[in-house]
């Protein structure tokens, strides 16, 4: 056994605290191990050890929406320039822009990610979703599967997503099904893809199909972009569903006498996790500070970023899609000549650091936590996302002082940094 | 027998840590005994002593690579992994934080599918490697030492032992004060174990120990306080902090002070070795009672 032992950190716990200790792995099978079994049963010595000078050792970050970073675009297909080419050139280069994103996000941090298509033309689902299965590249964050946001959302809150293609589920679970399935995958089919489908429960035939579908093996159900009031949002989640796309965005804000989806997080029961952009824009740190104190351990950070995040990239006016273009203003990203707001173009990094300072934590452990042991429960991850005996050794290391990341390490091995 | 005072706990761990690691500083590897055989405890008085030698280590004062070490004790019934067993506490508190080799480090199995053979296999590993050269130990406010609770014979050798009650009832708050979670049982080096090492250091800090310091030293030999074995050993040393020496005579501390500047004085002109009794004679000569 060829072990690894990180020593002198702080390890990110379960309970939001940071605990001084050592982490042992395994790098040839990349998981994390027993120091204590490797020393009393294995009677053997790390071969390296890393000081990682009071730092923060935490699982990588797992982004459960990003419609995609550095020039490449998950929800463009054909994808960019090879409209002219033959159909097998156009899925390698579709992968290739997979790749690229898996191989630079680990300098956020990010060791797992869902690419998020958001609403095409029904046609194109059954070119995209064949090519979102589980893919780990080496050297590379793990595509995890795939978030789908619509066609099943509302007109009244499509937000940046394309009318025209929106759709209603008038044949319920097998109108949904007609979209998502395609030749090879079916959302039935475990380890297929599907992850994540965000919907709408007040669009036509949605609402009566979310207990069938949230019983599949593979797929959580989301509410957003949605107008549905707390009633239907709450039968939603007895039904089964349990996130809400990016809260507070693209839904009612909260009323009083019908607090909307933003209500569920006064639910006396169940409480839906809920996505939060966290980039300063998308919501204002005093909504961050009241979602959170609502469910804390129900906060899942987000990025929603779009093909322009790269933290290497300037403002200005940059292509989209469809002939549309975005002006990148820092983190924010609008339709050019709008103030509509397209997605972000924060790093999920940047987004912990944000709700650090959001909510006034001594530590980055808190916010740590939403964007790794809350979203693995979400996607019900029981091997990501913490740092158990037996997880995989997927890690980040971060400045305890400034929540920089300092290096990543995928399986066990390092990736970025050093 | 020689008595330590310091002013505290850390003091008592900073003394008795800086003498351990001259003592395996000074050792001479031979045929028969090529390592430093060093007999641990687990609890907290020896708490500062492990954060010392773990100093010392760092700082490339004393390497525990060539050291052989046995523990005193481990409870029955709960497994290694268990964040109370004596494993952990060793691994955590110790070993993970040192150069010593996985295969130098012993603790009783209390998981063994025969006890009493792991208990016997004990005992003649400790015989193969040479004996123990010095093995450390605390004190419960009774003044038992590893699981030897008072009545326990004084002749004993490592076996199982029955917990009593009341150190049952004491360790319910590690195991989340459910005493049906607490293991009933341990294996436990015995005291005439302890007494055949070549050398005995007993900590004993804190005001609640003082009743007990002051039994088994100024007391006669007696298995209701069986740490008062050490009256018998031909090279035995107490550390104890000024809150253990409560219960002493004015006299006693007074003596052992005294005397403590007179032997420093003597292993400066003559050496350490010199004044120990001759290592193979207390190794053949361990107590008879």
């Amino acid at each position: 056994m060829r072990v690894l032992k990180f020593t002198n950190c702080y390890l990110l716990q379960e309970d939001d605290s940071l605990k001084k200790g050592d982490l042992y792995v395994d790098i040839e099978r990349g998981v994390i191990i027993s120091g204590k079994e490797l020393f009393f049963t294995a009677k053997e010595y790390p071969i390296e050890v890393i000081d990682l000078e009071e730092d923060i050792l935490s699982p990588g970050l797992i982004d459960v929406q990003i419609n995609g970073a550095y020039g490449v675009d998950f929800s463009l297909w054909p994808p960019i320039n090879t409209e002219n080419l033959p159909r097998d050139q156009q899925i390698a280069a579709y992968l290739a822009g997979l790749d690229k994103v898996s191989a630079k996000i680990v300098e956020t941090g990010t060791t797992s990610f869902l690419p998020t298509i958001i609403t095409q033309q029904q046609d194109l689902y059954r070119e995209l979703i064949p090519l979102l299965g589980p893919r780990s590249s080496e050297n590379s964050a793990h595509v995890l599967g795939y978030h789908a946001e619509g066609p099943f959302i509302a007109h009244s809150r499509k937000g940046a997503h394309a009318p025209p293609f929106l759709l209603t589920a008038p044949n319920g679970v097998s109108s949904i099904e007609s979209v998502y399935d395609s030749q090879t995958t079916k959302l039935e089919t475990p380890n297929t893809g599907i992850k994540l489908l965000t919907m709408a429960p007040d669009v036509e035939g949605v609402a009566e199909s979310i207990g069938a579908l949230a019983a599949l093996p593979d797929v959580v159900i989301s509410i957003g972009h949605s107008d549905a009031t707390v009633e239907l949002a709450a039968k939603s989640v007895r039904d089964g569903a349990r996130f809400i796309t990016h809260l507070f965005n693209a839904m009612p804000q909260l009323h009083h006498r019908d607090p909307g989806v933003i209500g569920l997080l006064g639910n006396q029961v169940q409480r839906p996790f809920y996505g939060l952009i966290v980039d300063g824009v998308h919501v204002h740190p005093n909504a961050v500070r009241l979602a959170y104190d609502a469910h804390p351990d129900g906060c899942i950070l987000v990025t929603d970023a779009m093909p322009l995040m790269d933290p290497h990239l300037e403002d200005g006016i940059h292509d989209w899609r469809d002939g549309r273009r975005l002006l990148k203003q820092g983190p924010r990203l609008y339709l050019e000549n709008t103030k509509t707001l397209a997605g972000s173009a924060s790093s999920l990094d940047e987004c912990i650091r944000n709700m650090t300072e959001f909510t006034n934590s001594p530590s980055y452990a808190k916010a740590l936590s939403c964007a790794t042991y809350h979203p693995a429960q979400l996607l019900q991850l029981s091997n990501k996302g913490n740092l158990r005996v037996g997880s995989d050794a997927d890690l980040v290391v971060i400045n305890r002082t400034t929540g920089e990341v300092k290096s990543t390490f995928i399986k066990g091995k390092c990736v970025y940094g050093n | 027998m020689r008595l330590i005072i310091r002013d505290d706990k850390s003091s008592v761990g900073a003394f008795t840590a800086t003498y351990i690691a001259k003592r395996i500083n000074e050792f001479k590897p031979t045929e028969d005994h090529p390592n430093f055989v060093l007999g641990l405890p687990t609890g907290s008085s020896p708490l500062p002593v492990y954060h010392k030698l773990i100093e010392l280590y760092v700082r490339d004062k004393v390497s525990f690579k060539d050291v052989i070490t046995f523990n005193m004790d481990e409870y029955v019934g709960i497994p290694k992994s268990h964040p109370e067993s004596y494993h952990s506490f060793m691994f955590d508190n110790f070993f993970s934080k040192v150069d010593i080799d996985p295969k130098n480090a012993h603790i009783l199995n209390g998981e063994a599918d025969n006890l009493v053979e792991e208990c016997e296999k004990y005992e003649e590993l400790i015989e193969s490697v040479g004996g123990i050269d010095l093995f450390l130990g605390g004190i419960g406010e009774d003044g038992h030492i590893a699981f030897n609770e008072p009545g326990s014979s004084l002749a004993s050798r490592t076996r199982m032992k029955t917990l009593a009650y009341d150190t049952i009832v004491a360790n319910a708050r590690f195991f989340d004060n459910d005493i049906q979670k607490v293991p009933r049982m341990a294996l436990t080096v015995g005291i005439a174990t302890v007494m055949s090492a070549r050398e005995v250091i007993i900590l004993i800090t804190g005001k609640h120990k003082a009743p007990a310091l002051a039994k088994s030293i100024e007391e006669g030999m007696n298995h209701m306080w069986t740490v008062s074995a050490i009256q018998q050993h031909p090279w035995a040393m107490v550390v104890a902090d000024e809150d253990a020496t409560l219960e002493l005579r004015v006299g006693t501390v007074r003596y052992f002070k005294s005397i403590e500047s007179v032997q420093a004085e003597q292993e400066l002109k003559y050496g350490n070795a010199a004044l120990r009794p001759k290592q193979r004679s207390i190794h053949a000569s361990s107590p008879r009672f």
